[in-house]
């Protein structure tokens, strides 16, 4: 089974405005699989657009999440504060915008806004990697000492020395680094110059010489160019051009020698490293060691046995050691102890009514600590449960009591406006001004919530202690928190200059199929025709190398050819990178090529969801059905199935199926109960009352199965077996509650008859809607 | 349609309009008809001229040239390229009187000592010079004539409408009123005739021609009522009575799907698609025979688009309406038109009927954009393969340059006569 990347649970977002609180999206509950695309389909106001930008945190101001969680990575987003998500935003989760050139920089060059995220993100995570790697070794220490205390010193000095031949690693990967960086830039940069320089563009050669010249000395690393006479010859013939009056330069000859550096710089960039790591530990034992002279792999080899027989192998038992005692730690009894202690607190939650502040926070905080306790701090060094559980908790509580502090005075403040309103209108005025309605934080909704946090980490929390204990594998587990140390110093050198940032972007720019990536670099935006624009916002989406992709009506703005490039474009990207994409649209069209499934939003909340050939080939619910045949194809004769009216008011939202309004096949029940979920097969659901096995059995619309038929037609003509969908004998069984209550109220069961007035007054209530 | 269409005098002939905006030539010698009660469908990308075309029409722009006319009435002329044939016929003129200066220069020079032949190749010369004048001057006046006479009618093509509006109703009115009546009829008729007169002076050609925008936000006032907007046309046009204003506007309000009661409301208070409707109703007001509708429905959702779409098939049944539908939609394209024309890049590469263009396309950049229509089959979407146009590929002009062919009837292809036989075969084969 596919990898879930991203949990949409219960989503419930409103917004208070002038009218009242619109209740934008409505218990939304969604997965995303890793390199899958998830179609959102549903007209505007539907609350498809407030759901991905609550999945990347830019809800507008006068947002009120009411609930919900959304799970990526083992947080919930929706808690998490705003130093955390910058981690998130644009670097894991990253979105394409309706309209390129509002979400382009007029006033600033293409590159720049390509290359700025690059440079910044780089040295955030230098910051992030020092952190890491020192509070991981701390824990190590920590560890080491408390299983072994009879060898402190011993535990300490190795600690010590591991931390210290990792920096000297670090220094010498450093080096060979920026060595390689200003091979890329160097090769970037003459790269650049001789394409100017061929297309006859104005170039100033002396200065671009001098430049390299410059460079030329920072490319000189052992292990990036060995000082090679042919290199060292192009760079004297450079000298010598440099020093020529300008007039006497011939560009061609520069083409000549720079096409011959180029060359050269290839080479020398796809030279193999050794290890440094182990280099690293050699150098600290040996410091007069001239490793320039070896060969690469003999030296790999010779450092690995060294490091093993001097140091690791001791290293290695150490860490063992600490990492069972460590684990040994936080499972002996505790796991009971501390699942009772989450399970009281729950009770304790339920069971309250008001809570009192500082009674309410000792306990969450004196759980938190139980809880981090008992995990296996090594092991889960990253996002703990703890820190979820706690903040997320306090979060909640924070809320529940601003909500109790100050619901009365917005009340009072409310019915104080709404008499003075009512008076007004009593007179037979008519005012102006509108009563803006109260922002009442629900206390039962906070209750709620905080339950749902703690049952959620409780389900979280069990897991991981099942799986330690199944499969715990100190060796497995000691290797892996080495390799974590090695990337975290690796990344210490992780190092972005503006020329490896510029060479980047111009790759990304090919990649998304600009042509002349090189001239289009230094243009502006509007410069570019909207499809290239387009192409240019998604090259910035990629440029941080996102897990997912929000698509937010990316081609609507765009024409038929053009659409269909970015289409492409995004499948080829998403083939290549694996990436997994939310495609936000209002046009069911679009997304038969891109989606694996389809979610379905109306009014804020999914009515159908299946794979793309269960809503193309068998819709059940009345809105998809609509979307369908309101759309014309190139064989519709027959006049279109338009849907009648407007969504409905969500400031106001209908007590049953919030299509019932503009459904012809409504029914009185659909007036009266929301519709459930039903199951039409095992990736299949429609959230209608027609589904159910009471309600009168009604055909998909002709304009549907003509067109199905017409399809299947078409597939035979061109010779290819039809493997069309077998048409599901029965929609499943409702729950067994439910059954129990239809049976049990007769009055429902004979209002599930079909209703036929429902559409009267349609056109005029449309209207008045608004 | 009807049958019998060659027959019938087309509603709006466009006839090699162009118009550049400086060196960039939006659109660039495209000829077209449209026939009473049809529906006209221009496709193309965006950037092709399509939205251009139909403003160049309602003379939003002044066209550089060509010419539009409209029921048999130049509405737009243009004269630029008159202009530029006369300084280019200028020009090649001075050029060959050089040649045939430096020619005889030579002769003479050789007849030195002959003056019986120096005389003659001075006569010789002579005449050939002033057969170039002679030729230079008869089209310069041609020339001038037809910029003259486009001037005049894209200047006072709407005033002479109103002159001829004006004489009917005079045409009308004068024998009555010279006919034995009492003092009192005769009072009721003059004010009558006034009246009509009045507003046949406030009459215009243009008004026939009515627009809808594709933005209906960016297209109504938000400081105007519905009421307003959508009688300031009747205001304009010269109707005082507020009476059978109010009446008109409530009549076109319900035959748009909306209420009188949206009347007195502002544009704001309207979701997409009843605005789009306004703008409907705005141009429907004044019983036009013409409509020009710029992508009205790209900027709509699909279900909106729908009802859009079905209202326009409604009112284009009951008014007996002629449309100039724009769009780059080609499903609704398709459903909605009898004739489609592709442009790309100011030219229209393909003009067929609705069905033949789908049925047997031609023009490799009509092809490639019906390959790239998106459609409700995943499966068939999955297999789809987009093909791309490449006109410096796709085509080879450097012997002979594309002219626009009729490959069968009533189907038209811009090609040139390779391609044209290449094309010929390929719909007998089909």
């Amino acid at each position: 089974m596919a990898k879930k990347i991203l949990q949409v649970k219960n989503l419930q977002v409103a917004f208070r405005t002038q009218g009242g609180i619109l209740k934008a999206v409505r218990n939304v509950t969604f997965d995303l699989n890793k390199g899958e695309t998830l179609a959102i389909v549903g007209e505007s106001g539907s609350g498809k657009s407030v759901t991905s930008k609550a999945i990347i945190g830019i809800l507008a101001g006068n947002s009120i999440v009411e609930g919900g969680e959304i799970l990526y990575d083992g947080n919930d987003l929706l808690k998490i504060d705003e130093e955390h998500f910058h981690k998130i935003r644009g670097n894991k989760i990253s979105m394409i915008f309706q309209d390129p050139l509002s979400s382009l920089n007029p006033i600033m060059r293409v590159g720049k806004q390509l290359t700025e995220a690059m440079i910044l993100n780089g040295k955030a995570k230098q910051r992030d990697a020092r952190n890491e790697f020192n509070t991981m070794l701390k824990l190590m220490n920590q560890a080491m000492n408390e299983a072994m205390p009879e060898s402190i010193e011993e535990n300490d000095e190795a600690c010590k020395i591991f931390n210290s031949f990792c920096m000297e690693a670090t220094h010498l990967e450093k080096a060979y680094d920026d060595a390689q960086a200003a091979a890329v830039e160097l090769q970037e940069e003459v790269g650049d110059t001789s394409f100017l320089l061929s297309k006859k563009q104005k170039v100033d050669i002396v200065m671009s010489l001098r430049k390299f010249l410059k460079l030329f000395p920072k490319t000189l690393h052992p292990y990036v160019v060995i000082d090679d006479e042919k290199y060292q010859s192009q760079f004297n013939k450079i000298r010598e051009l440099s020093k020529l009056p300008k007039k006497r330069i011939n560009p061609e000859e520069v083409i000549r020698v720079l096409n011959n550096v180029d060359l050269s710089l290839q080479e020398a960039i796809a030279k193999p490293a050794p290890n440094w790591f182990r280099l690293g530990y050699y150098l600290y034992r040996n410091p007069d060691f001239d490793y320039t002279k070896e060969k690469v792999t003999d030296l790999d080899e010779m450092t690995l046995k060294y490091l093993d027989d001097n140091f690791m192998n001791r290293f290695f038992e150490l860490g063992i050691n600490a990492i069972v005692y460590s684990h040994n730690k936080s499972i002996k009894g505790k796991k009971e102890h501390t699942l009772a202690e989450v399970e009281k607190l729950r009770s304790y939650i339920e069971s309250q009514d008001h809570f009192e502040k500082k009674d309410i926070y000792s306990r969450v905080k004196t759980v938190a600590a139980e809880v981090r306790a008992a995990v296996d701090p090594i092991h889960l060094r990253k996002h703990s449960i703890e820190f979820s559980l706690g903040v997320s908790l306090k979060h909640e509580f924070a809320r529940y009591f601003t909500g109790l502090k100050k619901n009365p005075k917005n009340q009072r403040k409310y019915d104080r406006k709404k008499a003075r309103w009512d008076a007004q209108v009593a007179r037979g005025k008519n005012p102006t001004w509108q009563v803006v309605p109260p922002y009442i934080i629900d206390l039962d909704l906070c209750k709620r919530n905080a339950l749902q946090i703690i049952d959620s980490l409780l389900e979280r929390y069990e897991k991981d202690f099942r799986h330690d204990r199944t499969v715990f594998d100190p060796k497995r587990e000691m290797r892996e928190t080495v390799d974590f140390f090695k990337e975290q110093a690796s990344t210490l050198t992780y190092h972005v200059t503006k020329g490896i940032a510029k060479a980047r972007a111009i790759k990304l720019l090919e990649e998304v199929g600009i042509p002349e990536p090189r001239m289009r670099y230094r243009q502006y935006p509007f410069e570019f025709s909207g499809g290239m624009r387009q192409r240019v916002v998604i090259a910035i989406a990629l440029s941080a190398n996102p897990e997912i992709l929000i698509c937010d009506e990316p081609t609507t703005a765009l024409d038929v050819t053009i659409q269909a490039q970015i289409l492409e474009l995004i499948n080829k990207i998403k083939q290549e990178r694996n990436l997994s994409i939310i495609f936000i649209t209002h046009n069911l069209g679009v997304v038969a090529n891109m989606a694996d499934r389809i979610a379905v939003m109306y009014a804020g909340k999914i009515v159908e969801y299946g794979t793309a050939d269960d809503i193309f080939y068998d819709p059940r619910h009345p809105y998809t059905w609509a979307l369908l045949s309101s759309m014309p194809d190139l064989d519709t004769k027959e006049k279109l199935e338009a849907i009648p009216g407007t969504p409905p008011n969500m400031i106001y939202p209908p007590v049953g199926d919030a299509f019932a309004d503009r459904n012809k096949y409504a029914m009185q029940i659909d007036y009266e109960q929301q519709p459930p979920f039903f199951k039409v097969s095992d990736t299949h659901y429609a959230a209608t009352w027609l589904l159910h096995p009471n309600a009168p059995k009604i055909p998909t619309p002709k304009t549907i199965t003509d067109r199905i038929a017409r399809m299947r037609e078409k597939e035979k003509e061109e010779g290819q077996k039809p493997v069309y969908f077998e048409p599901p004998e029965k929609p499943s069984e409702p729950k067994e509650e439910e059954k129990a209550t239809l049976e049990q109220s007769p009055a429902k069961k004979t209002a599930l008859s079909k209703k036929p007035s429902a559409k009267k007054n349609m056109k005029n209530k449309g209207g008045k809607d608004q | 349609m009807s049958e019998n269409k060659t027959q019938q005098a087309p509603l709006l002939s466009v006839q090699h309009l162009r118009q550049y905006f400086g060196p960039t030539k939006a659109v660039d010698d495209i000829s077209f008809d449209i026939y009473r009660g049809e529906v006209f469908g221009l496709v193309g990308e965006s950037g092709c001229g399509k939205s251009t075309t139909g403003r160049s029409i309602i003379r939003l722009y002044d066209i550089t040239g060509g010419s539009v006319y409209f029921d048999g009435t130049r509405i737009a002329a243009g004269w630029q390229n008159y202009k530029a044939d006369v300084k280019k016929a200028k020009a090649d003129a001075k050029a060959e009187v050089a040649a045939i200066h430096a020619e005889y220069q030579e002769k003479e020079a050789k007849a030195k000592d002959n003056p019986a032949q120096l005389e003659m190749l001075k006569i010789e010369k002579k005449e050939k010079l002033d057969a170039v004048s002679e030729k230079l001057n008869a089209l310069v006046a041609e020339k001038t004539k037809e910029i003259k006479s486009a001037k005049h009618d894209h200047k006072y093509g709407n005033k002479d409408f109103t002159r001829h509006e004006v004489e009917k109703v005079r045409a009308k009115y004068e024998p009555l009123l010279e006919k034995e009546r009492s003092d009192e009829e005769k009072a009721k008729l003059t004010k009558q005739y006034k009246e009509e007169v009045r507003l046949a002076k406030h009459d215009r050609i243009m008004n026939k021609i009515q627009m809808i925008f594709q933005d209906p936000i960016a297209s109504l006032d938000p400081r105007m009522t519905v009421h307003d907007i959508i009688a300031e046309g009747l205001i304009i046009r010269g109707i005082r009575d507020k009476k059978f204003i109010n009446e008109e506007v409530y009549r076109v309000l319900k035959l748009v799907g909306l209420v009188p009661e949206h009347a007195t409301r502002y544009p704001h208070e309207f979701s997409g698609g009843q605005r789009q409707r306004i703008g409907i109703a705005r141009a429907i007001v004044l019983n036009p025979d013409l409509i020009i509708a710029d992508e009205p429905v790209s900027a709509l959702d699909v279900s909106i688009q729908a009802q859009v779409i079905n209202l326009l098939n409604d009112l284009r049944h009951q008014m007996n309406l002629t449309l100039l539908f724009i769009a780059h939609d080609l499903s609704v394209v398709k459903y909605f038109s009898d004739r489609i024309a592709v442009m790309y890049y100011g030219h229209i590469v393909e003009l067929a009927t609705s069905d033949e263009l789908f049925a047997h396309p031609c023009h490799p950049y009509t092809k490639s954009l019906l390959s790239a229509i998106p459609l409700p089959d995943p499966r068939y979407e999955k297999k789809r393969k987009r093909i791309v146009y490449r006109p410096l590929i796709d085509h080879d002009y450097s012997k002979e340059g594309p002219t626009f062919r009729e490959v069968a009837p009533g189907h038209f292809v811009s090609c040139n006569s390779e391609e044209f036989d290449r094309y010929e075969k390929e719909i007998a084969g089909k």
